[in-house]
């Protein structure tokens, strides 16, 4: 049987005096899409925090390929192929494009060749080469976020965590969001989302994953999750009846 | 005219080193949230660093950088792990309640361990006036001005051209993303109060051969900086570059043409009316913030 590539158990984590997550546990499979759903304050994004070492694992453990990583800091995740992509914008918006580019390979180890990196990114998005000298914050928002995107995208990441990637979007930029996760996924990048759009990424999605009140309710093929009726009636808006009919 | 000249000269020369330490202020502000209500008294000490070097016998360039050494480790290292780092936790107006505490204790300490009476300083940079078709300029303002202005543009030059300085700009302009791509934001803070006290001691020796060492000195100096870090903008450098510089002219002129009586009324009848018809200072951008 494969390994999962991240393996995440009975994680407890908070803010504070408050528990968030109690006791969250799921595995994420190589080469796949898993969509994270669940309602406001479930914890999604609190999961990502705790896998990426910016909130403290009280109890439980969190493996990546087989490393514990549970708490270690972003640097060292960064280095071992682990990158995450906040929800928000998440750029230096006084630095130029290119500026913000590099600033992705920090964590880079020493025999990385990082302007090789680069010019590999800027070659997938075109955009970012033609306004490099731009500073950040003079980006659309789409713009803003293929360049988060290709950021992460240089230390050559076998998992991605992207939190809310269309929120604040136009149709069309969601769309090429929706591809670039497709293409990495073809690449054998393991993609973990979460999505306000829940439909449309599930659609994509391999896996899901319902969270409530913290804990893992269900985990299962997408596509099972998306013909659930107890799914459909809680995250998805109760319309999979009509659709199908 | 020539007068006039002599008078924006004086100005420009000033206002370089307002822009100096209003530079450092604006610093400190966007990389840790401190706002730092001691940065005159900052801009005073240094030269009683070097005083006491000069009173032990060492030659003025060793005791510039023993002044230097100094103060990068009395108000850069000190100042951070024994006042900011503790009080931050607390929030950002308590540690600028203490900053001004620091003030008066630093003003109060120089006093009584020093001496309350104005000492002369010794110019570094070459004084003396130019004749310049028949009329007298100062070579010590505009020595003053551009060993300032150098210094702000090698400052420049590091925080853009290199990757600690970019490292740097990435804190203070997003720490929570800085962090998450492992930039180490601690040092990079701690970084930049280390560039605030080399800025405030380069003030301090380029200032007082003008104005005179004295432990009061930072009181004036203190609120031209933060004044002129407003009207520039809070949140950007060349803010602090334009403020300081404006502020320097303002305030010379104004001292010459309307009055010497009115004349500290100047800066902040200019700091009203930025906060009145253009609160985000003249280059500033307006910040979003969550309350």
């Amino acid at each position: 049987m494969t390994q999962p590539v991240l393996s995440v158990r009975d994680i407890v984590a908070g803010y504070g005096e408050m528990t968030i997550l109690n006791g969250t546990t799921f595995d994420v499979m190589p080469g796949t899409i898993t969509t994270v759903i669940g309602p406001n304050g479930a914890g999604k994004s609190t999961v990502f925090k705790t896998i990426f070492g910016m909130l403290k694992a009280r109890t439980g453990s969190i493996h990546f390929k087989g490393t514990d990583i549970t708490n270690a800091p972003p640097r060292k995740l960064l280095a071992l192929g682990l990158c995450y992509v906040p929800q928000g914008r998440n750029i230096f918006p006084e630095l130029n494009v290119l500026s913000n580019l590099e600033l992705g390979g920090i964590a880079a180890s020493a025999d990385v060749n990082i302007p090789q990196r680069i010019e590999a990114v800027l070659e997938r998005f075109p955009v970012l080469r033609r306004k490099g000298q731009q500073q950040a914050g003079t980006l659309s928002g789409g713009e803003q976020k293929l360049l988060e995107i290709a950021r992460s995208l240089l230390l050559d990441p076998q998992l991605m965590l992207i939190d809310e990637p269309s929120i604040g979007l136009s149709p069309m930029m969601v769309q090429e969001v929706f591809s670039i996760i497709k293409e990495l996924r073809a690449k054998g990048v393991s993609v973990l989302m979460i999505e306000q759009n829940a439909r449309s990424a599930l659609e994509i999605s391999d896996d899901g994953l319902v969270l409530e009140l913290g804990r893992t309710r269900m985990q299962d093929r997408a596509q099972t999750l998306l013909n659930d009726p107890r799914v459909g009636q809680l995250f998805l808006g109760g319309v999979i009846e009509e659709k199908s009919a | 005219m020539m007068n006039f000249i002599n008078l924006l000269m004086a100005g420009l020369a000033t206002g370089a080193i307002y822009a100096l330490v209003a530079i450092g202020f604006t610093l400190l502000w966007q990389t840790s949230q401190t706002i730092n209500f001691a940065q005159g008294e900052f801009v005073m000490v240094p030269a009683f660093f070097v005083l006491a070097a000069l009173n032990v016998g060492m030659p003025l360039p060793l005791a510039l950088l023993v002044g230097l050494a100094l103060s990068m480790l009395v108000l850069g290292v000190l100042f951070k792990r024994l006042l900011v780092d503790p009080m931050l936790r607390h929030g950002v107006l308590p540690l600028a309640i203490c900053t001004m505490a620091l003030s008066i204790f630093l003003k109060e300490t120089v006093k009584e361990v020093y001496s309350a009476e104005a000492s002369p300083f010794p110019s570094f940079l070459p004084g003396g006036n130019l004749n310049l078709l028949g009329a007298t300029i100062s070579i010590q303002s505009i020595s003053i001005f551009v060993f300032a202005i150098c210094a702000v543009v090698a400052l420049q030059t590091f925080l853009t051209k290199t990757s600690t300085g970019r490292q740097m700009q990435a804190t203070a302009q997003n720490p929570y993303v800085a962090k998450l791509l492992g930039v180490p934001v601690e040092r990079m803070i701690m970084y930049t109060f280390l560039i605030n006290a080399a800025l405030v001691a380069l003030a301090s020796f380029l200032i007082s051969p003008v104005y005179l060492a004295k432990f009061s000195a930072g009181e004036t100096l203190g609120l031209a900086a933060f004044i002129a870090a407003i009207v520039g903008g809070f949140n950007q450098i060349r803010g602090a570059i334009v403020g300081g510089l404006l502020l320097g002219v303002i305030d010379n002129l104004a001292a010459a043409y309307i009055s010497t009586q009115y004349r500290g009324a100047v800066p902040l009848f200019l700091l009203i009316a930025v906060i009145l018809f253009r609160p985000q200072g003249l280059m500033g951008r307006a910040e979003e913030r969550t309350v």
